[in-house]
């Protein structure tokens, strides 16, 4: 979400404070995803002060097969800051897709979106992606 | 690979599908994932997603945050302490039932160690003596150690002998009677402390008849009354009376004697 260790750690530490704080005075939200939800209204507080990406139409391409290969041969770090730079709501559907924690319906929930903003959301990431792939890491020759 | 026809909505689960099918909870994500898993394009995408998800896996977490996530849980759990343990209700629900249980085991043991052949008639001896009034006795006045020739004579009792160390007390009444096991019972009232004797049957072993005999005296205690058991010529000898065991000793050291 926020593509800096530092401030994930500090949004991260926040919001198990302010759990333990609430937990203490018995006052924890009855409602699944509670800690989720803090912590991504943490997450968009934090990056509201930075400098914004200027919103820019990116080239989007067609997934290939060759996409895996591609993937493979990027820095775990690169798509972190990638998805951090995404626009809201896209880079909390992109982010808490990937963890691969949540079903379609409580990402949707967490990111209040419907479930056609969320497909249209995803796959636009995809595509974006792709092209991002495409355009840095240059598909592997097939022989 | 041919593409299948897909309703918008099917399309947008399509879009959303899991990475990992396992995790597939609905039958609407199902069924649309089932009609496009033919598809050339799903199968990219799902490559695709899998690959990313991979790669989200390996992003490294910082070791400060990585702590939170360590084998060991979060909120280690209290220490356990038989302080903690003992206040627990359900504990000391449990152990006030088995204490009463332990109790009554004891006094059941206790009382059993005190236990002699005749014991059980002897108690309820007490019990008739605690209830009965002078009217229902036969007025004699003379030596209890006289009263064996009455009780043969009259009655057919044989051995029912008061013992010498009490034969010299004077008696207010007597009678003979039968107890629910149809056991002759003599029951004699002495002047001396208001006490009583009875005359009982001794008890025998149920499979060969054989006499239990016991030696010496052995007390027995109910509702109030205490009572000194001896058994002589296969007849049981009590003297009761309201009271304590050191009210009877006195007259059993004598006996001793």
């Amino acid at each position: 979400m926020l593509g800096d260790s530092v401030k994930a750690q500090e949004v991260f530490h926040t919001t198990l404070r302010e759990a333990a704080l609430r937990a203490a005075h018995g006052e924890l939200p009855n409602e699944p995803f509670w800690f989720f939800r803090d912590a991504r209204w943490r997450c968009l507080e934090a990056t509201k002060t930075e400098l914004q990406a200027e919103p820019l139409e990116m080239e989007e391409q067609e997934i290939t097969a060759a996409a895996g290969s591609q993937i493979e041969r990027l820095e775990p770090r690169q798509l972190a800051i990638w998805i951090s730079a995404a626009p809201e709501p896209q880079r909390t559907a992109l982010a808490l897709f990937y963890l691969d924690e949540f079903d379609y319906r409580e990402i949707a929930d967490l990111g209040e979106l419907k479930l056609s903003e969320l497909s249209r959301l995803l796959a636009l990431g995809r595509r974006q992606f792709q092209a991002w792939l495409d355009a840095t890491l240059p598909k592997s020759p097939t022989i | 690979m041919k593409t299948p026809q897909l309703s918008r909505r099917q399309r947008a689960l399509t879009n959303c599908a899991p990475i990992n099918e396992e995790r597939i909870r609905d039958r609407s994500m199902r069924a649309a994932v089932f009609r496009a898993r033919s598809s050339s394009e799903f199968e990219n995408q799902q490559s695709f997603d899998r690959a990313l998800a991979t790669l989200v896996r390996a992003i490294p977490i910082p070791p400060e945050t990585a702590e939170w996530f360590s084998s060991k849980d979060l909120i280690s759990p209290s220490k356990w302490t038989w302080k903690k343990t003992a206040r627990n209700p359900v504990v000391l629900a449990i152990g006030i039932a088995l204490a009463v249980i332990a109790g009554v085991f004891v006094f059941h043991f206790v009382g059993s160690l005190n236990d002699f052949p005749g014991s059980g008639t002897a108690r309820k001896l007490l019990s008739i003596a605690g209830s009965t009034r002078s009217v229902v006795l036969d007025p004699v006045n003379a030596d209890a150690g006289t009263l064996s020739d009455l009780f043969f004579l009259k009655h057919g009792l044989e051995h029912y002998d008061v013992p010498a160390e009490f034969a010299d007390f004077r008696t207010i009444g007597c009678r003979v009677f039968e107890d629910d096991e149809s056991q002759r019972i003599a029951q004699i009232w002495v002047v001396e402390k208001r006490m009583q004797f009875f005359l009982f049957p001794a008890e025998r072993n149920v499979k060969t008849g054989a006499v239990l005999k016991f030696q010496g005296w052995r007390y027995v205690h109910q509702e109030g009354w205490v009572g000194a058991v001896t058994e002589r010529n296969r007849v049981c000898f009590m003297v009761a009376l309201r009271g304590r065991e050191k009210d009877l000793a006195p007259y059993l050291a004598k006996a001793k004697q």
